[in-house]
Parts: C-alpha cells; structure tokens; sequence
C-alpha cells in the first residue's frame, strides 16, 4: 500500500485561525426567538420549583413524601446525580489533557460549564435539605462562643470541604481557561460598554509570551489538581453512604463504582448538550462526527464499568455472609422498587450496549435519545441505592414504602431548570469552544515548508 | 448616555499611554521566530512576543525556561496541607468527642480534609501566582496591541527610540515582516 497524499485528521476542523475566531464568536449575539422561547419557558419551570422550595421552608419538610426512615430519599439522590454529572467536565478537561487526548479540546469548555453549573445545583440540595437553610454557616467550622467544632471524623463533614473545594477549584479552572477567549470576544465588541465589562473580564490579556509562559505552566497544575480532585470528590460522596453500615451501602466498592457512575452520567449529558448546540448553531465542522463517537465510546466503557459494579454488589451479596445484604438486594430486583432497579439496570447496562456498533454511536438522534435514556437510568440508580436501602433496614418494624410528593417532582424538574438557566445564558454570553486551545490543532503558517 | 459613562469606561479601560518603538506584524510563524532571534542577536532583549496560541519556536527562540508558578503552587499546597491537618487536630482537641473510648486524633479520616484543603489552597495560590507573573489584571496597557493577535497574527513589539529605531524597523523589514508600524 503506498499513501501519496498525507489525510487530514478528522478531529481537526477544516477552516483558518480566522474563521474559526468568526465561527465560535457568532454564537455570542444576540438571542433569537427560539432562545427567548426556550428561556421564558425554563424561567417558568424555575418558578413552579421555587414555590415548592418555599413551601418546604416555611411549612416544613412534611409537605414532601419523608417518612422515618426513608429521610434522604429525592434530595440526596438530585444531589449525587449533580455532582456527578459535574464530575465528566473535570474529566474531560482535567484528566484528558494530561493525557493529551486532542479530541477533548473542542469539547471541553461546555463539559466544563456543565460541572460548575452542576455543582451551583448539586450544592442546593444539601442546603435546602438542612431544613432551615438560614443555619447553613453551621456546615462549616468557625470559632465560636460556645466551642462547639464540627466533627472531621464524619463523611458528612468530609463532603462540606470536598464539594466546597470542587465548586472553588473547578470555577477558577473554568474561568482561567475562558481568559484568552474573552479577550478575543473584545477584539470584536463594537460596543463600548461591553468592549470594558469584557476588558475588566479577561483581564486585559494581550496573549504576550511571558503569558503563554505562566498560563499555560498553571493550567497544567490546575489540571494536576484537578484530577485528584475529580475521584476524591465522587469518592467523598459515595462514603457518605459507605461509612454507614447499612445494608447496600457498607461496601468498598462504593468509591469506584461512584466515580464510574459520573463520569457515565455526565458524558452523556455533555452529548445531549453538544448535540444541540452543534446543530442549533451549525458548528458541525468544529464538534465533528469524531468527536462525538469518541464520547460515545467513552459513555460504553464507563456504562461497563457500572455493569460490572451492579454484578459485583449482586455476587457479592450472594457469596458474602451477611444475610441482611443478602435480602436487601433480593428487594432491591424484586421488591416493592423492582421498578426503579429495571430502569435502572436496563438504561445503564443493556441500551448502552448498543454502542458497539459504529453505525449507532455514529447516529446522532439515536445516541441523543440513548443518552436521556442514560440520565433517567443514573437518576434512577441514585434512588434505588438511596431509599431502597432506607426503607429496608435492619429492623421489619422500620420497614416503609416511601411515595415521592408532587413537592419533591418540583424540585427534580426545577433542578434542570435552575441548570439550563445558567447553561442557556452561558452560550449566549461567553465562547462555548475553546478558541484559544481548538486553534493549537490547526495547522499553522510556515513560510518554510508550508502550513 | 455614552458620554455620561465615558468617565466610568475610562477607568475600565483607560486609553492606551504613548508607546516609542516598533510593532512587527507577522503572518508566517518561522518568520517570527527568526525575526525574534535576530533581534535578540542585535541586543535586544526587552521583546514582547504577542500571538494568539502558544507557539514552541518562538519560546525556543526567545530561551524561555519553565514557569516558576510551580513553586508558589507547591507552597500553597503545603499550606493547605498543614492547615487543614491542624484544623481537624485543633477542632478534636478543642471539642472532644470521645467514640467507644478511642483515639480523639485518628489521622485517616484527617487525611481527606487535609487532601480537600491541600488542593483548596494549592488551587487558590496556583491562581494568584499565575495573575502576578502574567502581570493581570492589566487595566493599562503595557504595550500596543493590535486586536489581529487574538486571530491569526504573531506580533513582536521593541521598545527603543531615535537611531535604534530605524535600525529594529529595518531589520523587522528584512525579516519579512507583514507590516511594521512606528511608534513615536
């Protein structure tokens, strides 16, 4: 076989430094009537979800389906499921640029996004939840009159400063990265006003060498940190349920299968965002096919690391000697819940197996629906592992079967709300690719030896 | 109404001050990098490089080191570390609260706010040391800027003044620059 022609790499866009400026900039303008549609009608859903959180503040905890002792149940499962979905932006940001995975640059500035307005919806629930949100500085330790510390030996604790620490770390890496890009944004603004808000916002960054130097020496720390950071967090919050000794939960495997269980979520989430904002803003050439199908790869190994995880629990369960496990898992597939768990298993372990045929990871309305499919299987693993084992405890006489109220419907469909909202103002807003990093994958023009 | 908030974007983003010296304007990247070693061989050193990637044969021309924003990561790291390490011992000490008559000061589950910390601190000084040695924010311009280096430009901006100058103009000239502008 001889190659006569070198072939041009199918990640890289096919357009100039220029165009691509041109490109991504055209879709920070100003919004259409669908935008306008689609925003009003979220800001309503928003609405209705703030109600329902009022009721729950001012008239307490009993307008929602709690019953001792299943008290956890929705809030702590719309918690789990955001920090995990937030977790796949670091992952793709982070973790794919120390191992120098190219396909991640014209993806990972939405991934990102998505973590840090994950994380801005992850953090409510456990502020609501408290009951009385106004008390919430008690989460954290500071000194005060009475002494009283809060306890570094509780997971719960361990979570307060991993989840605080993510939101923190994962905001500046979000922003640091958008530096170079809003300043491009104000090359172009005509206006004044937003000429000096974006000015003020890039720090007036003029891409000097001495820049490039630091920047790029600190980001590839942030993305050190980062990464460590990205398992510890999901770890931290799977031991929240670990540490107990509940059955279902008092396991090791709780940390892998979590982080597994994220990144799943969240790369199909990133596909559902990508598939949109591709096609709504006709930027097929820069998230091309190849990328796509990369992710979907990427969605079919962790989607097997979740399978085996399942079938570990069960096996588990099985061989090991406690007999509580034992029957918890035997409810969990056939009890009162065996519906949540069929979700569960089948839109995380058996649809997802269809990705391994390329023509179905290359078809983007079937991946599309596929990966709602996987959000509602990973909503739903989160619930089962949650009120399952809440509802079948030790004892029969604690034994409940919990039914969600319309309250706690409002507030899983105003978590979405209150997530687009910052997701639609985001693309509107600031570049939703990265300029600055798409561009290192272009060729470059040489006088010598040409481009 | 424009007029009214010019005082406010002003502060914003003051005009640029008076710059003396020499803009080369660079589409071919070699090119710049060979105009940045011939300029760097003619003695000068205070250059500043303006592109809007990163590109290695300009740092290699140039002989930039590496950053040393990884030192003032590692000692926030250490900080993190040892302060949130001396908070859950401070806090068990100060508050006990003793669990089937073990050990107030259990350094594993220490560990893990002591990790979250180390990156908390790490992450914080990462950030501040990045802004200190890129000199940002820049509210005023250090040096001309022309807005094609956020696109697809390389710009190489010499600051010199009377015979210097026309001696850098000529030599940008030779090093095929696109456009070489003056600054008085």
């Amino acid at each position: 076989m001889s190659v006569t022609a070198l072939e041009r790499n199918p990640e890289v866009p096919d357009i100039s430094q220029k165009q691509l400026n041109d490109d991504v900039l055209s879709m920070v303008s100003r919004p259409g009537k669908i935008w306008w549609a689609v925003f009003i009608l979220d800001l309503l859903i928003l609405a209705v979800a703030l109600i329902a959180v009022r009721n729950l503040i001012f008239r307490g905890w009993g307008v929602s389906g709690f019953m001792r002792p299943v008290m956890w149940a929705v809030d702590i499962t719309n918690f789990v499921f955001w920090v995990g979905i937030a977790h796949c932006g670091t992952l793709v940001s982070a973790v794919l640029f120390l191992f120098r995975s190219h396909f991640r640059r014209a993806v990972y500035r939405v991934a990102e996004a998505m973590t840090v307005f994950g994380v801005l919806t992850a953090a409510m629930f456990p502020a609501i939840h408290t009951g009385r949100p106004w008390f919430d500085y008690w989460l954290f330790p500071y000194p005060n009159q009475r002494g009283l510390w809060t306890n570094p030996r509780s997971p719960l604790e361990w979570d307060v400063f991993a989840v605080n620490t993510y939101l923190t770390v994962s905001s500046i890496f979000f922003l640091v990265g958008l530096i170079p890009d809003i300043a491009a944004q104000r090359d172009r603004a005509k206006n004044k006003i937003i000429k000096a808000v974006l000015h003020l916002a890039s720090f007036g960054w003029s891409g000097a060498n001495y820049q490039w130097k630091h920047y790029y020496g600190a980001y590839l720390f942030f993305a050190a940190m980062a990464t460590p950071l990205v398992f510890s967090v999901h770890s931290v919050v799977s031991w929240d349920f670990a540490m107990a000794l509940n059955p279902g939960w008092h396991s090791t495997l709780f940390a892998p299968y979590f982080v597994a269980g994220a990144i799943f979520s969240g790369v199909a989430l990133v596909i559902n965002l990508l598939i949109g904002i591709r096609k709504a803003y006709k930027l097929e050439h820069i998230v091309t096919m190849e990328h796509m199908e990369k992710l979907a790869k990427l969605v079919l190994m962790t989607s097997t690391m979740v399978g085996y995880s399942y079938l570990t629990e069960f096996f588990m369960a099985w061989y090991g000697p406690n007999k509580y496990e034992r029957d918890l898992f035997w409810f969990r597939a056939t009890g009162h819940y065996w519906w949540a768990f069929w979700i569960m298993f089948s839109c995380n372990v058996v649809f997802p197996l269809t990705l391994w045929f390329k023509p179905l990871r290359r078809n983007l309305v079937f991946l599309f629906i596929l990966c709602l499919f996987v959000n509602v299987g990973m909503w739903f693993e989160r619930f089962v592992i949650i009120v399952t084992t809440l509802a079948r405890s030790f004892s029969p006489a604690t034994w409940v079967h919990y039914k969600m109220s319309f309250t706690e419907v409002c507030l899983i469909v105003g978590s979405f709300a209150w997530f687009f909202m910052f997701f639609l103002i985001f693309i509107r807003v600031l570049p939703a690719f990265s300029i600055a990093e798409i561009k290192e994958t272009l060729p470059v023009p040489r006088r010598r030896n040409g481009s | 109404m424009m007029k009214l908030l010019d005082p406010i974007l002003n502060l914003l983003m003051p005009p640029a001050p008076r710059f003396k010296g020499v803009m080369g304007i660079f589409y071919y990247v070699d090119d710049a990098a060979d105009a940045v070693r011939a300029l760097r061989q003619a003695g000068h050193r205070n250059l500043r490089v303006f592109s809007p990637i990163p590109h290695h044969e300009i740092e290699q021309a140039l002989e930039q080191g590496p950053s040393i924003v990884r030192w003032v990561t590692f000692v926030g790291g250490v900080t993190g570390f040892t302060a949130g390490l001396s908070l859950c011992i401070y806090t068990c000490v100060s508050y006990p609260l003793v669990v089937g008559g073990k050990e107030l000061t259990s350094l594993p589950p220490f560990m893990i706010i002591s990790y979250e910390s180390m990156i908390l601190l790490a992450g914080l000084t990462n950030l501040l040391g990045m802004l200190a040695l890129t000199r940002l924010p820049e509210v005023r311009q250090a040096a001309p800027y022309d807005p094609r280096f956020s696109e697809d430009r390389v710009g190489i901006w010499v600051p010199c003044d009377g015979e210097e100058r026309t001696r850098v103009q000529k030599l940008m000239g030779g090093q095929s620059a696109e456009e070489v502008l003056v600054h008085e």
